[in-house]
C-alpha cells in the first residue's frame, strides 16, 4: 500500500522521512530492544565528543507551560567508548545511524571525525555547532557563519561519509550560517536546534537550571520551524532536515511542503517512544486519503 | 493490565503515564508501582504539579496509555527487612512489603493524611505537627534500632530526610541500605540523560534505567539536591 512513498536522502532510498533527532534517541539502542525504530529512516545519536563528558548538574530537565527546558550538557562516553561500545552495538540497528559530533574548539570536530571514520558503522554525520547547554563553543560557533563555514570545510577534508550542520536559531542568520555550510561542502544543515529558553521562579529569584537558561523544546516551535526551512531550503541547494516541534503526522507534511528532505522528531519521543511508527502510519494514511 | 506487565512489576519498579491528552505537558509522568493485584497495579500519588493535577481529575474508567515497568527495581535480599519512608516516598512500600520479609516500617509525615498505610506490615508512624503518633521526624524512630538484624533495609523520601536517615544509620549496616531515587525525567528508558543523580566517585547515574533503586553507597550524597 505504501510502495510509492520513498524519501532519497544521501543517494539512499528510505520508505519513511522521519529522523530521530539528537539527544532523544541516544544511539538507538534501547529504542531497538523495544522494536520502536519501525518507522525511523535514521537515528542521529546523541553528541558525541573527543573526551567523555559528564553533563551538567541536575535538574537537567524542566517542563514548563508551553513545553520542556533541556540543560543535559553533551553528556557522552567520549568518542574511545562510542568507537568501542556503542557503534559495535549500533550496528545491529534496523536503521542507518547518523553520529552527532559536538567540540569544544573548531579543532575537535574534525579529530572526532577521523576517530568515527575507522567505523564502518555511521551512515553520516551530524555536525553540533548549536547547543545552548555547554559553555565552551555549541552556540558560539553556530552564531558566526566563517566559522560554521570553516568547521564545514574541515569536516571535509577528513570525512568519507556525509554531513549535515545543525545550526542554531539563537544567534546570527540562520539563513547566512546554512549558506556558510554549504559553502564549507556541507551535505545538509539541520534547521534547527532547540531555542534558548529559561524559566523563573518567581517566589524565589531562582531558575530552576544551574546554568539559568536552556534548550527550549516543545510542539510549539512549529511555526518557527516552518518559517526557517521555508527560507533556508530557498537559499541553499543542499537538503535541508526540519527538526523542532514536531508532533503530528501533518507537522511532518507540512514541513516536507516547505522543503525539508527529512523530517526530525525529538521531544515527542519523550511522550510516545514509538513515534515514527505511529507519525509515519498516519501520514501515508493522509495522504492515501489525498491522493485521487 | 496485560499479565506480562504485572509478572514484570517487581517492588521499585517505576511505569509512565501519559496524564495529557493534549500537547502539553509533553512528558509523561512517572510513578512507582505501588502494589500488584491480580490483573491490577496500584499507584499512591500526591497532586501537586500540573501532571498530578491533571492525573487527579481524570475520570474512573478513562483509559490512560502507560509505559512499563521500567527501571531497576530493590535487590531482594533474604533476612529481615527494615523499611523506612518519608511522605510519599513510602508509595512502593506496599509491593515491597508483600515481597520479602518485612520486619517493620518507620514511616515519617508532615501530618496524619500523609501518612500512608502498608497493610501487613507493622508500621510505627511519627508526624511533624503530632497528628498522628508522636510528634518529630523519623529519625527521632531510629534509636532503638538494632541494625545488624536486617537482611535488607529500604529507605525512600525527600533527600534531606534520607541524608539524614544514613548518617544515624552506623557505617557497617549502611551496605545493606537500599534507596528509592526521584528525579526530572524525560524518557524513562536511558536515552536522554536528563534524570542524573549525582554517583559516588564522580559522574552521574541514570535515575530511570540505573535505579531507581540505588544501593546507599552507590551515590554521592554531598552533590544529591533532590527534587525541591
Amino acid at each position: 500500500m505504501d510502495k510509492p512513498y520513498k524519501w532519497t536522502f544521501w543517494k539512499r532510498e528510505f520508505n519513511s522521512p522521519i529522523l530521530l533527532a539528537s539527544g532523544t534517541a541516544g544511539f538507538g539502542l534501547e529504542l531497538m530492544e523495544q522494536g520502536f525504530l519501525e518507522g525511523a529512516a535514521a537515528v542521529i545519536s546523541k553528541a558525541t565528543t573527543l573526551k567523555p563528558r559528564e553533563g551538567n548538574p541536575p535538574p537537567r530537565i524542566v517542563e514548563t507551560r508551553f513545553g520542556l527546558l533541556n540543560s543535559i550538557g553533551l553528556a557522552n562516553p567520549g568518542v574511545d567508548e562510542v568507537l568501542k561500545t556503542l557503534l559495535p552495538q549500533a550496528a545491529d540497528l534496523p536503521c542507518p545511524l547518523i553520529i552527532n559530533v559536538a567540540g569544544e574548539s573548531v579543532e575537535d570536530f574534525p579529530a572526532v571525525i577521523e576517530r568515527l571514520e575507522e567505523s564502518p558503522v555511521p551512515f553520516g554525520y551530524e555536525i553540533n555547532v548549536s547547543c545552548p547547554n555547554v559553555a565552551a563553543g555549541g552556540i558560539a560557533f553556530g552564531a558566526s557563519p566563517e566559522i560554521v563555514e570553516r568547521i564545514a570545510s574541515l569536516v571535509k577534508r577528513v570525512s568519507s561519509k556525509p554531513f549535515s550542520v545543525k545550526l542554531t536559531p539563537n544567534e546570527g542568520s540562520i539563513v547566512e550560517s546554512a549558506k556558510a555550510a554549504e559553502a564549507g561542502g556541507a551535505d545538509a544543515v539541520t534547521i534547527c536546534n532547540t531555542f534558548l529558553g529559561m524559566k523563573m521562579d518567581w517566589r524565589t529569584g531562582r531558575a530552576p537550571l544551574k546554568r539559568n537558561v536552556g534548550g527550549y523544546s516543545s510542539p510549539a516551535l512549529l511555526p518557527l520551524t516552518v518559517a526557517r526551512v521555508f527560507i533556508t531550503s530557498e537559499a541553499v541547494d543542499i537538503p535541508v532536515l526540519a527538526s523542532g516541534g514536531v508532533n503530528r503526522a501533518e507537522d511532518i507534511l507540512e514541513l516536507l511542503a516547505c522543503g525539508a528532505a527529512m523530517v526530525q522528531v525529538g521531544t515527542w519521543l519523550m511522550r510516545r517512544p514509538d513515534a515514527a511508527r505511529e507519525l509515519r502510519e498516519d501520514m501515508i494514511n493522509l495522504l492515501e486519503s489525498c491522493s485521487p | 493490565m496485560p499479565l506480562s506487565f504485572i509478572s514484570e512489576a517487581e517492588p521499585g519498579r517505576f511505569l509512565q503515564l501519559e496524564v495529557s491528552q493534549g500537547s502539553f505537558p509533553v512528558t509523561r509522568r512517572p510513578f512507582t508501582i505501588s502494589s500488584v493485584a491480580g490483573n491490577s497495579v496500584d499507584i499512591i500519588f500526591e497532586a501537586v504539579g500540573r501532571g498530578t493535577e491533571i492525573l487527579a481529575e481524570t475520570k474512573e474508567g478513562r483509559s490512560l496509555r502507560l509505559l512499563g515497568p521500567l527501571g531497576c527495581g530493590y535487590r531482594l535480599n533474604s533476612g529481615k527487612w527494615l523499611l523506612i519512608g518519608g511522605g510519599l516516598g513510602a508509595a512502593g512500600f506496599p509491593g515491597l512489603a508483600a515481597g520479602i520479609d518485612c520486619d517493620q516500617v518507620l514511616l515519617g509525615a508532615s501530618s496524619r493524611g500523609k501518612l500512608l498505610t502498608i497493610p501487613g506490615a507493622r508500621t510505627v508512624a511519627i508526624t511533624e505537627d503530632g497528628s498522628s503518633g508522636t510528634k518529630g521526624l523519623v529519625t527521632d524512630l531510629l534509636g532503638s534500632i538494632l541494625w545488624d538484624s536486617y537482611g535488607g533495609i529500604a529507605l525512600c523520601g525527600p533527600v534531606p530526610m534520607m541524608k539524614a536517615v544514613i548518617e544515624a544509620i552506623p557505617v557497617k549496616a549502611r551496605a545493606n541500605v537500599q534507596i528509592s531515587a526521584e528525579a526530572m525525567m524525560g524518557c524513562g528508558w536511558g536515552a536522554c540523560e536528563g534524570c542524573s543523580v549525582p554517583k559516588a566517585g564522580g559522574g552521574f547515574l541514570k535515575c530511570c534505567s540505573d535505579g531507581p533503586v540505588f544501593p546507599a553507597d552507590s551515590i554521592d550524597w554531598e552533590r544529591w539536591e533532590g527534587i525541591h
